[in-house]
């Protein structure tokens, strides 16, 4: 999940904040200052996540476009310039259009809008904004909510107390209401002061940013692991299940299944799933001294060094070009594999399906999934040259039976050609003119279309009539008891018109090919 | 997303009414000219459908698609109203199909334009329609019984799609006061019945049929939209329609634009045109997709459409691409069939967020470089899912196929070393038929024996003094001695067979030959003490390790045969040895034992080797899973006296007596 910076270097950020200390601070520079920590963190824990950095007042400007180079990022913030008013509608247009250009309208992201609460008077305003909110036109739609789905956490460096003076919290609440109430307000908590906005990113922190750490089990061999990015909770159907579905953070291989087998299944997310070291020292070793990351890179060796159940797994999906399902949580399921990227560095990625117990037709149930063992003939052939998947699905589709649609008139000529097609080759398509014969039959019977039963019955006694000399006598009796029994269906007559009853070929005394057809049918 | 939203039932209601048999004065030629016909035949005379014709065909056709692109949970209730109501099917999944349908309406037949137009009516209809959508569905039903409590939030939503003839407005208004007021009543019936739900929405979709002009059902198709999909190669067109999420990024992107959109149901332009895209994909492709929905093609029987279905349903997949706004193009679809339905899969083509992530050879063990690759491969293989038929009960049972999956990677994985340094046994030819054996659920007879068969086979290498495959890695020279490395081979044996001998008598048997069989440690070696049992083993030994130079030949029906026979013999010789108390062997127990013993403790000062974890872990595990043998819980030290019962009753030392005999 991308996060898009917001900071706000409005003239309004420059104001003074009285400290008990020496130093004089500006809100700009708690802003700072926690927007660092925030960075730090994210070098640390989180380090896959890209992030932009976006100054805004009165205009916009994309300071840092999405990288995972936190020293970049932190450069830019440090030399923030002070511009004039806030204008926050055009910012977050700007945001909408810079998180589109890069990924698209259904990546979900993150936007952190940090600012002192003071959102501009008159137009441009938010406070205009939202009051005109309804009177926009459709190419000037309010940028909220986002065409993305997104998390938007505004950090205001303010203290409850302050903004309850004006109507900026309703505002902002407002602004979130937008965004379909994913996201949340964080106000300082006591006197503005660098301890106060420590705490303050501390909660976003805890709240957007905390790595998901997982054990991934296949029976008794398991690895501890990050997914990344962190899987966010699924709603499924907001009336009969409205509460949101979360991961397991014990990932439980269920079985494997060929890449064929699964073919390109649709998913909700994806996430590589990073085996971390067992050694928790390792992870408490963060910001600090030449000496601790010394000590952490020995540390990472050791690990490098150890076998890890995850490096096992990944090199045998790959090699074996196979899938593992694992279970993510009740009826949840998703899948591993190994997951190659341009440059042939492969990783362990995890995909997730959409909760339920049967996230792909073509799998079936996955709670009747069973091991191949328990089956009385192996699924997949002693040489392994069958596969119990695609599961058939109980009735066929429309493409895949001949199915009779006589909308368009070329539907009814084509049927019609068919019958005459083989008319004038009989006897030796008497089952394909029987068959088709009956086709157009039961459709006709169906739609209520009696005139032409009629119809093709004058066209076979037609054909009767046309017969070279040098036709088979067969042909002359089977057209003209097509024709009767066609006209007798047409009567509606329930004896002739029954929808299941078929016309069978008429038998004869002429031997040949007819007769065996008739045999065969 | 809701699960029972409107299009959960639809109530067909056809007008079944003399008008209806009034023909539609469009008039089709079915007698076309074709070549090879003799010259001045006169084409016979077009048919012309009547307005019932016209509404059947349309509302299959709706069915057709609706069945072809949501086969599940969207269902129809398909009835005929003349002067009384006709339910031609059940809400029923089992009832939902177009032949279903095509046979009930046959039964109809067209309408009797003789019947007196005073006792028809579509308002039978509509109220037979009204009824049914208060009538409970399998799938609510379903959703109702998971959520006990909480059953309300089950809602029933509903769309009648009525075809008649409408006289005038007032006709029309008429007709929805009609519904709205049987909504009303049937409601307040449907408040004191199980099987019966209130309505909370009805959606009312009138179709108006009058001749000259054939009705069509485009705006009744919500999420459902045309796709164009064009076949440059060929120049020809294929129309497809789905769900329209499927084109959720294109709306969104502002490719597609939502020109002149007034009412929300049209709000998105229908036909988004992707073009066949020449780069074929093989199916051992796992493609990045974020969503798949069924299609079907506007025109099913059309060359074009047929074409493109059966090259899908042979098993083929076509990439599809898009014109975007900038004039580039991306490839953002494939379509692909499964088990004969045909998907269109919508592909990822936006930047991923996961791009250049460290590659795994550089995190936790990526520096270990002797995976035992190949072996979970095959591991991979033999736990692969199967699809087993639903049986009710089934749970109870405790049989649920995947719990049953989850319970055989448990046991294939009690004793798996990860890397080929870490283990003697998995890289030794000799021990697989037991390795592969020991790990079910339940052990045959015949199982036992051949895992008995590897056992003596492994003694009767130690025997011949053949090399094991011990590995050398971290180790100066030449690495253990040949005793020291069968004694590494046996404790890990033990340790593989050991973790499933809670699993039946007859693995706890394997165990006892593993126990029975292994090699002494060195003070016990004392071959001078050795009965006359032992050589008599040594002459089968030599047998069997013929066998195992040419093990490949063991499934040769005749030799396995012939070997189960003289291990028969030896089983045979093997339980008189077990319950013979004058035996010497069972001995051999004890002191290995003792020698296991002590292990830990000396280990406890150093750092433990993976084994003993193991071990350790495993014994917990499955000392949880069973009873403790009332030998070990009386012990004393980890030692059980045997034979407690010879010393009250012969007031001798059993363990002197072994010894005796001597």
């Amino acid at each position: 999940m991308p996060t898009v910076v917001l900071m706000d270097v409005s003239l309004s950020m420059t104001r003074p904040v009285q400290l008990d200390g020496t130093e004089e601070f500006q809100r700009k520079n708690l802003a700072v200052h926690g927007l660092t920590m925030l960075f730090e963190h994210m070098a640390t824990n989180y380090r896959l996540e890209f992030t932009a950095l976006v100054a805004f007042s009165s205009l916009w400007e994309l300071m840092v476009p999405f990288t995972r180079d936190y020293n970049t990022l932190q450069e830019a913030l440090n030399n923030l310039e002070d511009y004039d008013k806030t204008c926050l509608e055009p910012a977050l247009q700007g945001v909408s259009n810079i998180v589109q250009q890069e990924w698209g309208s259904t990546c979900p992201c993150q936007v952190v809008l940090v600012t002192d609460g003071s959102l501009g008077i008159g137009r441009g305003s938010l406070r205009h904004s939202l009051s005109t909110i309804k009177h926009r036109s459709e190419d000037k739609k309010f940028p909220l909510p986002f065409p993305f789905p997104a998390k938007l956490y505004i950090m205001c460096i303010a203290n409850a107390e302050e903004l309850q003076n004006s109507d900026t919290l309703d505002n902002l609440e407002q602004l979130l209401s937008l965004n379909g109430g994913e996201g949340q307000i964080f106000t300082v908590e006591g006197p503005l002061c660098l301890k106060n906005v420590q705490s303050l990113f501390g909660k976003l922190i805890d709240q957007a940013y905390t790595p998901f750490h997982a054990v991934l089990r296949c029976g008794n061999l398991s690895s501890d692991v990050q997914v990344f990015p962190r899987p966010e909770p699924v709603i499924m159907d907001e009336e009969v299940d409205p509460a949101p579905r979360t991961i397991l953070t014990d990932l439980e291989i269920v079985g494997f299944i060929e890449i064929g087998d699964i073919s390109s299944p649709p998913v909700l997310s994806r996430h590589l799933v990073l085996p971390i070291a067992v050694n928790k020292d390792v992870d408490e070793m963060g910001t600090g001294t030449t000496d601790e990351t010394e000590e952490e890179n020995s540390a990472n060796q050791m690990a490098g060094k150890s076998p890890n159940f995850c490096v096992l797994l990944h090199g045998s999906l790959k090699v074996e070009g196979m899938v593992a399902l694992v279970q993510l949580g009740p009826e949840w399921y998703g899948m591993l594999y190994s997951q190659a990227d341009s440059k042939k560095k492969s990783n362990l990625m995890m995909s997730l399906f959409e909760p339920g117990p049967e996230p792909l037709p073509w799998l079936g149930k996955v709670s009747q999934l069973g091991p191949t063992s328990d089956a009385k003939e192996n699924p997949y052939g002693e040489d392994d040259s069958k596969s119990p998947f695609p599961l058939q699905p109980k009735s066929k589709r429309s493409y895949a039976q001949n199915v009779t649609v006589w909308i368009k008139p070329s539907g009814l000529q084509t049927d019609v050609q068919k019958i005459l097609r083989n008319a004038r080759k009989l006897p030796e398509k008497t089952q394909t003119f029987y068959k088709e014969l009956n086709r157009l039959r039961k459709a006709a019977l169906a739609f209520g279309f009696w005139d032409l039963l009629k119809g093709v019955a004058d066209l076979l006694e037609r054909e009767c009539t046309l017969l070279p000399d040098t036709a088979h006598p067969d042909a002359a009796f089977q057209l003209s008891h097509a024709a009767q029994q066609l006209k007798l269906a047409s009567t509606g007559d329930s004896q002739y018109a029954a929808f299941d009853h078929n016309i069978t070929p008429m038998l004869t005394d002429f031997s040949g090919s007819g007769s065996s057809d008739r045999d065969r049918m | 997303m809701k699960m029972f939203s409107i299009s959960h039932k639809t109530a067909f209601v056809v007008d079944h009414c003399p008008y209806m048999a009034e023909s539609c004065r469009q008039q089709v030629e079915f007698d076309m000219l074709t070549k090879n016909r003799p010259q001045g035949v006169i084409p016979l005379a077009p048919v012309s459908k009547s307005l019932w014709t016209c509404a059947v065909e349309c509302s299959m056709e709706y069915c057709r698609i609706l069945y072809d692109i949501y086969p599940t949970r969207k269902l129809v209730n398909f009835i005929v109203s003349d002067s009384e109501f006709h339910i031609l099917n059940s809400w029923n999944q089992a009832d939902q199909s177009t032949q279903e349908l095509m046979a009930a309406l046959a039964a109809v037949g067209p309408p009797n334009p003789h019947e007196d137009p005073e006792c028809c009516s579509i308002l039978h209809g509509l109220m037979a329609a009204v009824e049914s959508l208060c009538k409970i569905t399998e799938y609510q039903h379903e959703a109702r019984t998971t959520l006990m409590d909480k059953a309300d939030r089950v809602s029933n939503r509903g769309r009648i799609i009525c075809i008649t003839n409408a006289k005038s407005d007032t006709h029309v208004r008429m007709l929805e006061d009609y519904v709205q007021e049987t909504i009303q009543e049937q409601n307040k019936l449907a408040i004191s019945s199980d099987r019966l739900m209130q309505i909370q929405q009805c959606e009312l979709v009138l179709i108006h049929t009058y001749p000259f002009g054939e009705e069509t059902l485009v705006s009744d198709r919500p999420k459902k939209e045309e796709e164009q999909h064009a076949n440059t190669s060929a120049n020809y067109d294929v129309e497809l329609l789905h769900h329209r999420d499927a084109h959720m990024e294109f709306i969104k992107s502002g490719d597609l634009h939502p020109a002149g959109s007034t009412s929300r149901d049209s709000g998105l332009k229908e036909t988004v045109t992707l073009k066949w895209c020449t780069p074929r994909t093989n199916s051992v492709e796992l493609h990045f997709c974020t969503g798949a929905y069924r299609i079907s093609p506007v025109d099913v029987n059309s060359r074009p459409s047929s074409c493109l279905t059966n090259f899908l349903l042979n098993g083929r997949s076509v990439l599809l691409e898009q014109p975007r706004k900038s004039g580039s193009k991306v490839i953002s679809h494939m379509l692909s069939s499964h088990g004969g339905e045909i998907f269109l899969h919508v592909l990822n083509c936006t930047r991923s967020t996961l791009e250049d992530p460290p590659s795994i050879s550089e995190g936790c063990g990526g520096r270990v470089t002797d995976y035992r690759i190949t072996d979970f491969g095959e591991f991979m293989r033999e736990n692969r899912l199967t699809p087993f038929p639903d049986v009710q009960g089934s749970e109870v049972a405790g049989k649920v196929p995947l719990e049953r999956a989850k319970r055989q990677l448990e046991r294939h994985t009690r004793y798996w070393p990860m890397i080929i340094s870490q283990t003697t046994i998995f890289n030794m030819q000799a021990v697989v038929p037991l390795a592969s054996l020991i790990v079910k659920e339940s052990l045959t007879e015949e199982d036992v024996l051949t895992c008995q068969k590897t056992i003596y086979n492994l003694v009767d290498m130690e025997r011949k003094n053949d090399p094991l495959p011990i590995s050398t890695v971290g180790t100066r020279g030449k690495g253990p001695k040949r005793d020291e490395q069968y004694r590494i081979m046996w404790n890990e044996l033990e340790t593989l067979v050991r973790t499933h001998m809670g699993s039946s008598e007859r693995h706890q048997r394997v165990l006892d030959c593993v126990l029975a069989c292994r090699s002494k440690p060195p003070e016990e070696e004392d071959r001078k003490k050795r009965g006359r049992k032992r050589e008599d083993r040594e002459d089968k030994g030599e047998k069997n390790g013929k066998d195992s130079e040419s093990e490949r030949s063991w499934q040769e029906s005749e030799r396995l045969k012939a070997a189960l026979e003289r291990d028969r013999e030896e089983l045979a010789e093997a339980e008189v040895i077990k319950d013979s108390p004058d035996s010497p062997e069972p001995l051999n127990k004890k002191p290995r034992l003792e020698v296991e013993d002590v292990q830990p403790a000396e280990k406890a000062k150093g750092p433990v080797s993976l084994l003993t974890m193991w071990t350790n872990r495993i014994n917990t595990a499955n000392s949880r899973k069973h009873q403790e043998f009332a030998g070990r819980v009386n012990s004393v030290n980890n030692k059980a006296e045997l034979y407690q019962h010879l010393k009250d009753e012969n007031g001798m030392d059993p363990h002197e007596n072994g010894k005796a005999m001597r």
